[in-house]
């Protein structure tokens, strides 16, 4: 019971820390469709050059057309971002602004959206003038993607580590509270797997059913903090996503094989012992 | 049965038995005998495997013991029962269970297993308290059921150390005639005792050690 209450508070600390991953992971993502890309294209484009762009544009992975700005669109906007000033412009005889389609992406951290060799193969088609996008918003965005997982992956290794520590030394305990019954078995000619067996199976349902038990508490502590309670609450808004079918499959699972792989390394120790 | 050349044990520093020749016969009944710390128990614990010599063979059934494997040593094992003076019984499983323990590690069908531990406690007199815990026994009742347990396997060899140690004289008469007629039944066995009192009379060979030697040997 004992060693079930430690799994099980070692899992929730695992599981609490998954669930922030998942959640920080998710506003991190959001954050990242604030990228946009610029494609300006020539004066005096030609329709089909047009049509061919913008097939090509549709066809990029994680990409969505937010919008084509013409010449037109684009000299009233900039009129409008100069505000007071934009009397300026009035001298102009020609728009010398570029028509251009405004590209946005979905999923920056997807491995298979490279804005760079987006950027050198749109500007190599017909038509095209130039693409633009923010190099130093993706590096700055890869660079927190990066801290975030490197960091992510640390705590989750020294967690895991921890647990397994804890899990180990808890069932070791065990062990030996069982050390006169384990003794009497060696007496009448127990083999040493006929003895490992149970604590290796208990360890592994110990393991299970701690990862099922802090999965539940993780859920009912979510409820609690979901979005519901906190706009009860009068709180603003926050959308907190809970752990996906797979994230919890690999909750309990990790928990499982913690379970069974502290009770081998204890059995092990206690053996050599 | 038992064959002992040249056996020598230490723990450390300690020298707790030294140079020790012995045979013992199948079907014998052996006291070992001596003062405490004499090096009874470890030569016990010896040819029950427990323990590794320093040097020396020792042979059980023509089974060199200090050549043994892991596994093997398992096997033979439940060759050879084991008595305490401490009975080793587990507190939280009944008489039966006990019992039945010495079969269960063998991997024997349940039917046998009834049937052998019925036999084996109304050997020792007690099969109506199969249902019982331990700590509701006596001690001399405790006893027997860790007799049944040595001998269900219907052993070679049946050790026993200090078996009468906690038992009061009339308890210690009533084991000793039961080890007698578990010997009568073609059981070696060999009882390591400090009592003079057991001793008396017994018509048995009575081996005597003192500081891991043999001092003495009375041959029945």
């Amino acid at each position: 019971m004992i060693s079930m209450g430690t799994i099980t508070i070692s899992m929730l600390l695992l599981g609490s820390f998954m669930l922030l991953s998942v959640n920080l992971n998710n506003w991190l993502k959001e954050w990242g469709e604030g990228l946009t890309m610029s494609v300006y294209l020539e004066d005096g484009i030609d329709e089909k050059d047009k049509q061919n762009i913008e097939k090509k544009l549709l066809n990029i992975q994680g990409a969505d057309i937010k919008g084509f700005i013409s010449k037109e669109q684009a000299m009233i906007h900039l009129k409008e971002s100069l505000g007071a000033q934009s009397g300026l412009l009035d001298g102009l005889k020609m728009n010398p602004l570029p028509s251009s389609f405004e590209l946005v992406f979905k999923e920056v951290d997807d491995p298979g959206i490279d804005p760079r060799q987006i950027k050198g193969s749109l500007e190599e088609m017909e038509g095209v003038d130039e693409v633009q996008y923010s190099e130093q918003w993706i590096e700055r965005f890869e660079g927190v993607m990066f801290v975030f997982r490197v960091v992510g992956f640390i705590i989750g290794g020294l967690l895991c580590i921890a647990v397994l520590f804890i899990t180990a030394n808890t069932i070791k305990l065990a062990i030996y509270s069982r050390r006169d019954e384990i003794e009497i078995y060696k007496l009448v000619g127990a083999t040493d797997s006929f003895i490992k067996i149970p604590f290796l199976i208990e360890g592994a349902i110990q393991g299970i059913l701690s990862g099922l038990a802090a999965f539940i508490i993780l859920f009912f502590v979510y409820l609690v903090f979901s979005e519901k309670t906190v706009h009860l609450l009068g709180l603003p808004v926050i959308e907190i996503a809970f752990l996906s079918f797979k994230n919890a499959l690999f909750v309990v699972l990790l928990s499982l094989s913690l379970g069974f792989t502290g009770a081998l390394i204890a059995i092990g120790r206690f053996f050599k012992a | 049965m038992i064959q002992i050349y040249r056996l020598s044990k230490s723990f450390g520093t300690n020298i707790v038995l030294d140079n020790i020749g012995l045979r013992i016969r199948r079907g014998e009944f052996v006291f070992i005998t001596g003062p405490s710390g004499a090096g009874k128990t470890t030569f016990l614990r010896l040819i029950f495997g427990s323990e590794r010599p320093a040097s020396g063979q020792i042979l059980i059934n023509g089974i060199n013991l200090t050549r043994i494997r892991k596994p093997n040593l398992d096997l033979l094992r439940r060759k050879i029962g084991f008595v305490f003076q401490d009975f080793k019984l587990l507190n939280n499983k009944t008489v039966y269970q006990n019992v039945a323990l010495a079969l269960e590690v063998t991997g024997e069908r349940p039917t046998i297993i009834r049937k052998k531990v019925h036999q084996a406690l109304r050997a020792v007199n007690l099969a109506k308290k199969q249902k019982a815990y331990p700590l509701q026994l006596s001690g001399g009742e405790q006893q027997r059921v860790a007799i049944a347990r040595a001998i269900i396997n219907d052993p070679l060899i049946l050790i026993a150390d200090e078996p009468t140690g906690n038992l009061d004289p009339d308890i210690t008469r009533e084991i000793i005639l039961l080890f007698r007629s578990i010997n009568l039944r073609g059981t070696t066995v060999v009882i390591a005792t400090h009592s003079r009192e057991l001793l008396r009379d017994t018509g048995q060979r009575i081996i005597a050690l003192n500081q891991g030697k043999i001092t003495e040997e009375i041959r029945e």
